[in-house]
């Protein structure tokens, strides 16, 4: 701990998540003080995981209280992780946009429960722009973030397995997790089909890691972990910063805006503890807004200034501008008769989460199909925790409960994982007139699905019908529409990296063209979706950002507090 | 040691289950069913105080216990009954103010139904006659025009009581749910030799 408070930091850190944990600890281990600012509490694993805990120790058997479930986020905002996630500051959505917006402001944010998949991009993603003509370029090659993915392989530990696949390079990985009767079913399929079926990338140990111990493969991963065995930031970084000495961490801190010098340059945040109603100011040589893609352009849209009329580091337009997100849906779902009546099996000690089905198409020419770039997906299945395939059993009585039995181990299902494009009507904008209880205003949303991006999902729909017939599956048809947009939780673009200052907010190092001391460390300053996750990206894209901060430092671009 | 660390996690855990167990008072089967052996012969030795219903009335919570019942019946292995499932559903109802007046209207159905064809409600008619005036409502080849609202009566029900006992450790015993278990290497299919699943031996049930 920070003895003696400094006036002056070096570095204000917002967001603690997988930007600002990885920020924080990039940091302090180089000697700079850090403030960190993080707009929940921190949480105690003996206390708010609850995830070994039988579905008959909790008072709504798991399922929740059916009074709160109108606000709630639905499969990973339930009674395992009372309290965690966000539901005191609201947002809007503009009329025609719908939207649903999770958000963990606990500390370590939404690493704390994250599905933990880790593909790198690559090249394709990178310039799927050029290839597809549609969107914009990543002003870097793959070569130049490659080190730094391998460096966080390194550092959290991902189990996967060398896959040679031309849409995702492979990396450094600890062993794999194995595959269930399932998947292998369904990869023998996939073989048949011309579709990959292959283990996924999952930041997960499969043995222990720099004290980490390995996972217990309990199943329980989106309800967090007690033993720090899949990555989050509050068991991996932040204990590593803390141990520096360097780190203030401020929690219950809700980050309101960036503020400014004279020159218009960053001198430190406002924000508002949460305890007492009470708005704080701190100082520091550099700033870095992490609060993820929606939050930070939000904080940075309400720092308005004589020189920032329209938001800090904002000359190019482009803040809140470019949002892109994941389209998820059910893709298909169906059972697989030859496991009809067999013993169960522990298919869910990855949370459900063993097998991907990499980006198959536009591979070897970007314009083979209809849509342009390419979407992945994720197979799910097997004995889960609940039966929840029950009710599509007709019937009642004895015959109807040896069916349950029977069907027990056999269910299958997909969910597509499809990146939307820039448009120029998807955005987030300040709410003109709703604040939130401490006056500051809220996030609007503005989103609609694209005609490329549905026309992915019905792709996908027809590539897995194929996919379980080839597996002598039982198909039970597709969900007809997608999930409501904001799900995935892998919004990108609001801060879009670039090298023209006119038409990007950051450079290509996460800096912002218009402050040199303001740097921006997570998905919002990626300039397009892909068919991957975005977590192990950011933390490759933190390291690289910080790294040339550091640099920034030393040739005295910036100076020690 | 990882093995120390999960028996430390169980012993927490068996805290943890006495300590909100003690919060909802009210409950007298299903928080502690886990507890009991389900092979017991008398289910009735699970409950040993009367139970007050929150939601329904004590012949609307018969009848709900009846319905739980013929949808899990108690056969080779425990059923519904045995794992309090009308005890979870009242107390569910009780606090879904969505579910209350659909559960309440669709009693009074089934009970005016069973008078029209037996004359008598329907917990006075025999089995037989009590899984007739379901498998209309169960069965899309059975359904009858006109019966919509018994049969989102009898959707509601079933819902109801499955979530009641897969979620009981009766349940989970009935499935042999192998969730929440912790196990020292990622479990692997047993079957490498056979990708294709096409040679198991034959289906244990």
């Amino acid at each position: 701990m920070v003895t003696g408070v400094p006036r002056l930091y070096d570095a204000i850190v917002i967001g603690t998540g997988a930007g600002g944990g990885m920020a924080i600890k990039t940091l302090c281990e180089a000697g700079l003080k850090v403030c960190a600012i993080n707009a929940g509490r921190r949480l105690d694993p003996n206390k708010d995981f609850r995830h070994h805990r039988k579905p008959w120790d909790m008072k709504f058997r798991g399922f929740g209280d059916p009074a709160k479930r109108a606000e709630s986020y639905g499969y990973m905002d339930n009674e395992w992780v009372e309290g965690v996630w966000e539901h005191e500051i609201p947002f809007t959505t503009a009329p025609g946009t719908q939207w649903m917006w999770p958000r963990c402001f606990a500390v370590g944010g939404k690493t704390n429960f994250w599905g933990r998949s880790s593909a790198r991009m690559g090249d394709i993603d990178f310039r799927a722009g050029s290839l597809s003509g549609a969107g914009v370029d990543w002003p870097l090659e793959y070569r130049e973030i490659a080190p730094f993915y391998s460096r966080v392989e390194r550092m959290i530990g991902v189990a996967s397995t060398v896959q040679n696949r031309p849409s995702n390079p492979d990396g450094e990985y600890l062993p794999a997790f194995n595959f269930r009767c399932l998947d292998h079913i369904l990869q023998q399929g996939g073989l048949k089909a011309g579709i990959p079926y292959l283990p996924d990338r999952l930041a997960q140990l499969t043995r222990s890691l720099d004290g980490s111990p390995p996972c217990h493969f309990c199943g329980a991963c989106t309800t967090g972990c007690d033993t720090g065995s899949f990555f989050s930031t509050p068991w991996r970084f932040l204990p590593r910063a803390e141990a520096t000495g360097n780190l203030d961490l401020r929690t219950n801190a809700l980050a309101k805006n960036v503020l400014v010098d004279e020159n218009g340059l960053a001198s430190g945040v406002a924000y508002v503890d949460r305890n007492t109603g009470q708005e704080v100011e701190v100082r520091a040589r550099v700033v870095v807004v992490a609060a993820s893609c929606l939050e930070s352009a939000r904080i940075m849209l309400n720092s308005k200034s004589r020189t920032w009329p329209e938001g800090i580091a904002n000359s190019s337009g482009q803040l809140g501008r470019n949002l892109c997100d994941h389209l998820y849906g059910q893709s298909a779902e169906g059972y697989l008769p030859q496991l009809l009546g067999q013993p169960s099996f522990p298919d869910n000690v990855g949370d459900a989460q063993i097998a991907w089905m990499p980006r198959w198409q536009n591979l070897e020419n970007p314009h083979e199909e209809k849509f342009a770039n390419g979407y992945s997906v994720y197979p799910w299945g097997g004995c889960q925790e609940y039966p929840w395939d029950a009710m599509s059993i007709e019937g009642f009585g004895s015959s109807f409960k040896r069916e349950v039995k029977r069907r027990y181990p056999t269910p299958v299902s997909f969910s597509i994982q499809a990146p939307s494009l820039p448009s120029p009507t998807n955005y987030l904008d300040l709410d003109p007139e709703v604040k939130d209880k401490y006056g500051i205003p809220v996030a609007r949303l503005h989103f609609q699905w694209d005609d490329n991006v549905l026309q992915m999902f019905e792709h996908s729909k027809q590539a897995c019908a194929e996919l379980l017939q080839a597996a002598g599956a039982v198909n039970e048809g597709a969900a007809k529409d997608p999930n409501m947009p904001g799900w995935s939780l892998h919004e990108t673009g609001t801060c879009r990296m670039g090298n023209d200052p006119k038409h990007f907010v950051t450079n290509r190092f996460g800096q912002t063209h218009d402050v040199n001391n303001l740097y921006v460390c997570d998905a919002s300053v990626f300039p397009s979706s892909t068919d991957k996750t975005t977590t192990i990206s950011i933390l490759a894209f933190t390291l690289r950002t910080c790294e040339h901060m550091l640099d920034n430092f030393r040739n005295g671009v910036h100076r020690r507090a | 040691m990882a093995g120390q660390d999960i028996k430390r996690r169980e012993v927490l855990r068996a805290i943890g289950i006495a300590a909100i167990a003690s919060h909802f008072p009210g409950f007298v089967k299903w928080a502690y069913a886990g507890a009991h052996e389900p092979a017991s012969d008398d289910p009735a030795a699970a409950s040993p105080q009367a139970f007050s219903p929150q939601f329904f009335s004590s012949e609307e919570f018969a009848r709900i216990e009846r319905l739980s019942e013929l949808i899990i019946p108690s056969d080779e292995t425990p059923g519904a009954r045995e794992a309090g499932v009308a005890e979870f559903i009242d107390f569910m109802v009780a606090h879904d103010t969505e579910q209350q007046k659909p559960m309440r209207a669709g009693l009074a159905w089934l009970d005016e139904q069973s008078g029209r064809r037996f004359a008598r409600p329907f917990l006075e008619v025999s089995e037989a006659q009590q899984v007739s005036l379901l498998e209309p409502l169960a069965y899309s080849a059975r359904y009858r025009a006109g019966e919509e609202a018994g049969r989102e009566f009898f959707r509601r029900m079933k819902e109801l009581t499955l979530m009641g006992f897969y979620s009981s450790e009766i349940g989970w015993r009935e499935l042999d749910n192998p969730a929440s278990r912790f196990y020292a290497k990622s479990p692997a299919c047993p079957h490498v030799n056979d990708p294709a699943h096409q040679h198991l031996p034959p289906p244990r049930w």
